[in-house]
């Protein structure tokens, strides 16, 4: 192991060889963050217990050419394939701006957008990086009612692609995604009560934990492992 | 034995989210040295480490800094209340764990350079430099808050994908419990972040 990881770094270091190196863990990553996809859903909370999905929504990855929203690769990933989950819809017009989000940047062949197996829309990549905010107007004139909207970002450096699908109810009230539920929103704290995660604290708020008493230091929504005691430049102990 | 035990627990309560189970007995918080307001100490990195603890530290100095420079722009420039919030939470944190993932890195011996060159070869090119971190400042507005919102999600998502790595091939106790809190509040900010994405 410790050799093979050594290898890569020498390889890794003679461009030439890059272009051949095995894609498996190749960080090369991406997903539609808006409207929401069914991965990003997954990330946010929306819908609980995606497993995968939920740490790495960028990960739904496969060979090029396949009808799938987890991208095959992974078989953690199969929950994005259940089309009986909550996912939230977004209700749109005939006119839908998607939005990719990407953890690494890597050369574009294309982007392709499918209902069904009619492709609706394609973006050539240029073979260059994107560049943010990548965003894609589609016309979806012809369709209506619930689609399963499949987005698929073709990269070049690999023979694999990234997918990524978002439900959607075509000739609803407009391109607005449906209001976020109400199990997301964050709280107002009460005045020194106890800490907890997903509350928005403002600078100045006390809070109690594990017995002690802590200082706001920072205005933020707080969330697990920024619980006082792990983080000193969020909250100081009084 | 006892002290060892204590000192592993005390290590792992300071540094570990761990999924909420972090939970620290009173008396024992990671201050506990008599003092009212001063920082508490930087949890020291034991001597035991293998080479994904070094290459995952040095990935993450690289990885801190380049976050903490996209969450300046955004203070200066977001237009959202939570981008702006979320970016001070973030520049906030991240320096402190920036001196404690260096302190460790002077202990081992080993540079604090070379994190960049190691994203490159675990997978080409990083989505942050410093280059597109200066583009987003000709961004304003909305354009603006969009463009750092789904960099900075993917920017921690890449940090998920690295702690997941140091928790199935490291073997340092207290790095391995960063991994742990890097994957937790990681995944935590990328959901505050998707859920404002989606309100655009």
């Amino acid at each position: 192991m410790k050799l093979t990881r050594k290898a890569a770094l020498v390889m890794a270091a003679v461009p030439v060889i890059v272009f051949v190196t095995p894609v498996g863990s190749a960080s090369a990553h991406g997903y539609v963050s808006s409207p929401p996809s069914r991965q990003a859903q997954c990330a946010s909370g929306v819908v609980p217990n995606c497993g995968g999905p939920q740490w790495e929504p960028q990960s739904a990855e496969g060979n090029k050419g396949l009808v799938t929203c987890s991208g095959e690769d992974r078989q953690d990933f199969a929950v994005l394939n259940d089309d009986s989950k909550p996912w939230q819809v977004t209700s749109t017009g005939t006119s839908l701006t998607m939005t990719w989000t990407f953890t690494a940047r890597h050369r574009t062949r294309d982007y392709e957008y499918f209902i069904g197996n009619t492709r609706v829309h394609f973006v050539d990549g240029g073979n260059a990086a994107p560049v943010d905010p990548v965003r894609h107007t589609i016309n979806l004139n012809g369709f209506s009612g619930r689609q399963k909207l499949r987005a698929v970002w073709n990269i070049a450096d690999t023979v694999k692609a990234f997918y990524s699908c978002v439900d959607i109810n075509i000739g609803g009230t407009g391109g607005n995604p449906t209001p976020p539920p109400t199990t997301t929103t964050t709280t107002s704290p009460p005045v020194g009560g106890t800490w907890a995660p997903n509350t928005y604290y403002a600078v100045g708020a006390q809070v109690t934990y594990g017995g002690s008493s802590y200082r706001c230091l920072q205005a933020h929504t707080s969330l697990t492992g920024w619980e006082p005691p792990n983080a000193a430049s969020l909250w100081q102990k009084i | 034995m006892r002290r060892l035990v204590i000192a592993i627990a005390a290590a792992v309560l300071a540094l570990a989210g761990c999924g909420g189970e972090a939970i620290v007995p009173p008396g024992q918080g990671g201050h506990g040295h008599g003092a009212t307001s001063a920082a508490p100490p930087v949890p020291a990195a034991s001597a035991r480490f293998n080479d994904a603890d070094v290459t995952f530290v040095q990935m993450m100095v690289d990885h801190l800094q380049l976050g903490i420079s996209l969450s300046q722009v955004a203070l200066a420039k977001a237009t959202k209340q939570e981008a702006k919030d979320l970016a001070g939470a973030i520049d906030a944190t991240q320096r402190e764990e920036l001196s404690m993932l260096k302190s460790w890195l002077k202990l081992w011996g080993k540079p604090e350079t070379g994190g960049a060159d190691l994203h490159a070869a675990h997978g080409g090119q990083p989505l942050l430099d410093d280059k597109v971190i200066d583009g987003t400042k000709e961004k304003s507005g909305a354009e603006f808050d969009l463009t750092f919102l789904n960099l900075m999600a993917g920017h921690q998502g890449a940090a998920v994908e690295m702690a997941l790595t140091e928790k199935k091939d490291g073997s340092n106790p207290e790095t391995m419990a960063y991994a742990e809190r890097v994957a937790t509040t990681r995944q935590g900010q990328i959901s505050q972040m998707l859920k404002v994405i989606s309100e655009q």
